[in-house]
C-alpha cells in the first residue's frame, strides 16, 4: 500500500479573516513545501494537520493519513512526527535515551541495538551516552531527526527546520532529512522561509499570501 | 566603575553587610544561646558546668519518642501530599485554562496566616463542625455531634490536613512560577508538544518530560516547606495530638514553664529538634535519588499511555474536593462569627447577630494597634534595607554570591524554635528590655527574606539604560536612586510591603517569645482563644486574621492604579487648549 497524506477542502479562519484555502494530497517520499511571509498562516497549517489549533482559530476540512480519517484525532494519536528548527532534544536524558524515548515499547536489547545501528548510520557513534548539550548545533539536529524517525512515524512535518543551521551544514542536513524521507517513504509538509529549502525540497510549493489584519481604532 | 563618595552612595555600600549582620548574628547568637543551655550552662541558674543532664532527662520524657515520630511523620507525609497534589493538578491542567483559575482560587490561602487557616479547619471537622452538620441526620442519623476525635486526633491526620492545605497553595504557585519565566516555560511546552507529536498521551508526557525539568525549581520551596512543616507551632496547638503533642509543641511548654530548670531540657529538645529538621531534608534528598534511579528505566521503555484517563478523574475529583474544603471551612468560620443560637444537626444558625463582632472589636484594640504597628514599622526596615541592598548590588555591577543569598534565607530554613529562645535570651544579655523592640526585632527576622525574595528580581531586571541616562543628565546618584528607580518600582515595592505586613501579622511565636507574653497580637490573641470556650469569638479573630493582609494586598493592588490614573488624567487637562486651537483652526 502506498502511503499518503491528503488535506482535503481545509479552510481556516482567524476570528472571522479566513486564512488558509487548501486541497492537496502527498503522497509518500513527497515533500510538499509551504512557502510565505509571517502572519500567513504556515505555522497555523502545521498547528492543524498536529491537532494542536490554538482558542480563536476554526477549521473545516479532512485530514487522511493512509486513507483514515485522523481530523479528529488528538495530536498523540496521529502518528504524525514533527522536526522543529529548534531541536528541543530533552536536556534530562541523554542521546541514546532521548532515542529511546521515541521508539515503540519492544525488547530493551533489540531498541538499544536499533539505537547504535541508527546512530552509527548518521555519523553519530560513541555519542550514545553524552548530553544533549555537549553536542554540536548539527549533531543535535540529526539526533532529533533520529528521534522523530525511530518514532515510526506515518507521515512527518518539518517547521523551518534548517534555519538555524549555517549554510553548509544546512545543506548536508537537508539532504540527510530528505533522503530518510524518500527511503522511508513518508508523506512531509515543510513550512519554510527559504528558497532553497523547498528547491532542495523538490516537491510542490505553495506561496500563502499575506493576511493583515484589520484594525478597528 | 568609577563611584561617587557623596553620604548616599557610602551608606548604600554598608547596606548589604548591615543587613548580613542583622540576620546572621541573631540567628547564630541564638543557636549559641540554646546550645550551652542544652549542656547544662545556664549561669542565671548557679549551673555552670557542662553536663548531658538535659539530653538525659529529655530522652526520659514520656513519649518522647512518639514526639519525633510524630514531628518528623506528619511534616514528611504533608509535604509529600502537597508535592503530589501539585504534580498531578500540574499534569491535568497543564495546557488548561484551568491551572490559571486554580491558581487564582489558590492564590489568596498564601498569605492567609497558619493559625487562622488551623482554625478553619478545626470548624470544618469538629464533631459539630460543618461536615458532620452537612451529613447530618440524612446520612449519619446523628442528632447530636459524634464522639470523635477530631481535630486532636492522636495520629495527627487533622495536622497533617492543615499542613497540607497551606503548603499546597505555596508549591503550586512556585511551580506557576517557575513556567512563567519566558525561556522555561516556552521550551517546556515545546518538549511537551515534542512528546505529543511522538506519541506519547498528554498526562504521561508531563511526567516523563515536564516534570523532570521542572522539579530542580521545585526543590528549594519543598525542603523550606518541609524544614517550616517539621517544626511549626500553630497548626499543631490547634490541630495536633495533645499527648504527646509535636516536639516543637513541646520544646514551647517547656521554655514558657514556671519550673526554670526545664529550660536546659527545652535548650536540648531545641537542638534535637534541629538534628531532626536536618535529617528530614536529608531523608528528602535521598528520597529524590531513589526515585531518579529507579525511575529512569520507565522514562525511555516507549511506554505512552498509563492508566492517563483515571489519574485525570481522580485529580479533576481532588482538586474538586480540596476546594470544597477551603470553601466550606470559610462559610464555616464566617457563619460561626455571626452565629447567635445554632442547634447541632442545622446546617445554618437559626439567628444572626452582630455582638460577637461587636465585643471582640472591643477586646481587639490594643491587640490590632500593636498588630498594625509592629507590622509596619518592621517591614519598612526591611523594605528600605532590602532596597539599599539591591541598590548596592547595582553600584557593585553585580549581584550578591549565592553563599550571600543564602544567609539572607537562613531564618526561613532553620526552624525558629531552635534559635528564638536563644534570642531571647541574647536580647537579655545586651539589656535589651524593651518589649516592644525586640518583637519589631523578631518580626525583622522573618520578613526580612520575603520582602527580599520578593523584590530583587523586580529590582535586577530594572532597565540600566534609564539612571545612566539621567546620571548622564546630571543627576546624583541619591536622585537616581529616588526620582528614577523607585518611581518605576512603586508596584513591586508595595506588592514586597504587603507581603511583608502579611508575614508579620502571621508571627507567633517571634510575638510571643521576644515580647515575654507581655505584647498581644491579633495572632497571638487567635491562637490563645482557639483552644478557648467561645468559638465564636475565636471565629471573628481569625477572620480578622485573613482581613489585615487581605487590605494589605488590595491596597498594594489599589494605589498603583490610583496613581497611573492621575498620571494619565493630567495630560488631557493639559492638552484641552491646544485641542480647542486645532478645531478652530
Amino acid at each position: 500500500m502506498h502511503s499518503s497524506l491528503n488535506i482535503k477542502n481545509l479552510t481556516i479562519w482567524r476570528e472571522k479573516t479566513q486564512l488558509i484555502s487548501l486541497n492537496e494530497r502527498i503522497k509518500g517520499g513527497e515533500v510538499l513545501s509551504i512557502m510565505g511571509p509571517s502572519g500567513s498562516g504556515k505555522s497555523t497549517l502545521l498547528n492543524w494537520l498536529t491537532g494542536m489549533l490554538p482558542h480563536g482559530f476554526s477549521a473545516q476540512g479532512t485530514l487522511l493519513l493512509n486513507e483514515q480519517n485522523i481530523t479528529q484525532l488528538a495530536s498523540h494519536q496521529r502518528h504524525v512526527g514533527l522536526l522543529y528548527q529548534d531541536p528541543l532534544l530533552f536536556p534530562h536524558l541523554n542521546v541514546a535515551d532521548n532515542i529511546a524515548f521515541a521508539m515503540p515499547k519492544g525488547n530493551k536489547k533489540q531498541r538499544i541495538e536499533k539505537i547504535n545501528d541508527s546512530l552509527t548510520q548518521l555519523g553519530l557513534e560513541g555519542m550514545a551516552a553524552r548530553h544533549p548539550h555537549s553536542l554540536s548545533g548539527g549533531q543535535q539536529a540529526r539526533v532529533a531527526l533520529l528521534r522523530v524517525l525511530l518514532s515510526e512515524p506515518k507521515a512527518i512535518l518539518l517547521d523551518e527546520p534548517f534555519s538555524k543551521l549555517d549554510a553548509t551544514l544546512r545543506k548536508d542536513t537537508r539532504e540527510l532529512v530528505f533522503e530518510q524521507i524518500r527511503q522511508r517513504q513518508l508523506p512531509a509538509v515543510m513550512v519554510t522561509h527559504d528558497d532553497s529549502d523547498a528547491h532542495a525540497a523538490g516537491g510542490k510549493v505553495i506561496t500563502l499570501s499575506a493576511h493583515i489584519q484589520e484594525t478597528t481604532c | 566603575m568609577i563611584h561617587a563618595r557623596d553620604i548616599f552612595t557610602r551608606s548604600i555600600k554598608l547596606t548589604p553587610t548591615l543587613l548580613m549582620a542583622l540576620l546572621v548574628i541573631p540567628v547564630v547568637g541564638g543557636l549559641i544561646g540554646v546550645l550551652l543551655p542544652a549542656f547544662g550552662y545556664i549561669p542565671a541558674l548557679d549551673k555552670t558546668t557542662f553536663t548531658l543532664r538535659g539530653f538525659y532527662s529529655l530522652f526520659n520524657t514520656a513519649g518522647f519518642a512518639n514526639m519525633l515520630l510524630l514531628s518528623a511523620i506528619s511534616s514528611l507525609v504533608s509535604t509529600l501530599l502537597a508535592f503530589i497534589i501539585t504534580v498531578l493538578i500540574l499534569a491535568c491542567y497543564f495546557n488548561s485554562p484551568w491551572l490559571y483559575r486554580i491558581q487564582r482560587l489558590l492564590g489568596p490561602i498564601l498569605v492567609i496566616p497558619h493559625a487562622a487557616a488551623a482554625i478553619a479547619i478545626s470548624f470544618l471537622i469538629t464533631p459539630s463542625g460543618m461536615i458532620s452538620r452537612l451529613f447530618s441526620p440524612w446520612l449519619s442519623q446523628w442528632d447530636s455531634p459524634p464522639d470523635w476525635m477530631f481535630p486532636h486526633d492522636s495520629w495527627g491526620i487533622s495536622m497533617v490536613l492543615g499542613l497540607t492545605l497551606k503548603e499546597l497553595p505555596f508549591l503550586l504557585l512556585m511551580a506557576l512560577g517557575a513556567l512563567a519565566q519566558a525561556d522555561l516555560g516556552a521550551k517546556l511546552r515545546a518538549q511537551h508538544k515534542v512528546a505529543l507529536s511522538l506519541g506519547y498521551c498528554p498526562m504521561t508526557a508531563f511526567f516523563k518530560v515536564v516534570l523532570p525539568n521542572l522539579y530542580p525549581f521545585l526543590r528549594l520551596p519543598i525542603l523550606a516547606v518541609l524544614a517550616y512543616a517539621s517544626a511549626s507551632v500553630e497548626i499543631p496547638l490547634i490541630l495536633g495530638p495533645n499527648a504527646p503533642p509535636t516536639l516543637a509543641v513541646a520544646i514551647m511548654h517547656w521554655f514558657n514553664d514556671v519550673d526554670l530548670t526545664l529550660r536546659i531540657q527545652a535548650s536540648a529538645g531545641a537542638i534535637m529538634q534541629l538534628l531532626l529538621t536536618m535529617g528530614l531534608l536529608l531523608s528528602w534528598w535521598l528520597l529524590e535519588k531513589l526515585t531518579k534511579k529507579f525511575s529512569h528505566g520507565s522514562l525511555i521503555n516507549g511506554r505512552r499511555e498509563y492508566a492517563g484517563q483515571l489519574i485525570q478523574r481522580f485529580t479533576q475529583v481532588l482538586t474538586f474536593i480540596l476546594l470544597s474544603i477551603i470553601m466550606l471551612s470559610l462559610a464555616g468560620l464566617i457563619l460561626w462569627s455571626f452565629a447567635g443560637y445554632w442547634r447541632f444537626p442545622d446546617a445554618l444558625p437559626s439567628q444572626f447577630v452582630l455582638l460577637h463582632w461587636q465585643h471582640a472589636l472591643q477586646q481587639m484594640q490594643t491587640p490590632l494597634l500593636n498588630t498594625v504597628v509592629i507590622g509596619f514599622v518592621a517591614t519598612l526596615v526591611a523594605v528600605i534595607l532590602t532596597l539599599f541592598t539591591l541598590e548596592a548590588e547595582q553600584l557593585r555591577t553585580r549581584n550578591l554570591s549565592n553563599f550571600a543569598s543564602l544567609l539572607i534565607y537562613l531564618p526561613m530554613l532553620i526552624p525558629s524554635i531552635a534559635f528564638l529562645f536563644g534570642l531571647v535570651w541574647l536580647q537579655e544579655q545586651v539589656g535589651s528590655h524593651h518589649a516592644y523592640f525586640n518583637v519589631i526585632f523578631g518580626h525583622l527576622l522573618f520578613v526580612l527574606p520575603y520582602v527580599f525574595l520578593s523584590l530583587a528580581s523586580s529590582y535586577r531586571r530594572l532597565d540600566p539604560r534609564f539612571s545612566h541616562l539621567a546620571a548622564s543628565l546630571g543627576a546624583t546618584p541619591s536622585k537616581v536612586f529616588l526620582r528614577v528607580k523607585l518611581p518605576q518600582l512603586l508596584a513591586p515595592i508595595l506588592i514586597a510591603f504587603a507581603l511583608g505586613l502579611a508575614v508579620s501579622f502571621s508571627q507567633y511565636l517571634p510575638t510571643l517569645l521576644s515580647g515575654g507574653g507581655r505584647i498581644n497580637t491579633i495572632t497571638t490573641e487567635a491562637v490563645a482563644l482557639a483552644g478557648g470556650a467561645s468559638r465564636r469569638v475565636s471565629a471573628v479573630y481569625a477572620l480578622m486574621q485573613m482581613l489585615l493582609p487581605a487590605i494589605a494586598f488590595f491596597l498594594a493592588w489599589f494605589i498603583p492604579k490610583l496613581v497611573f490614573a492621575k498620571q494619565t488624567a493630567s495630560p488631557h487637562k493639559l492638552q484641552h487648549p491646544t485641542l480647542k486651537q486645532q478645531s478652530k483652526a
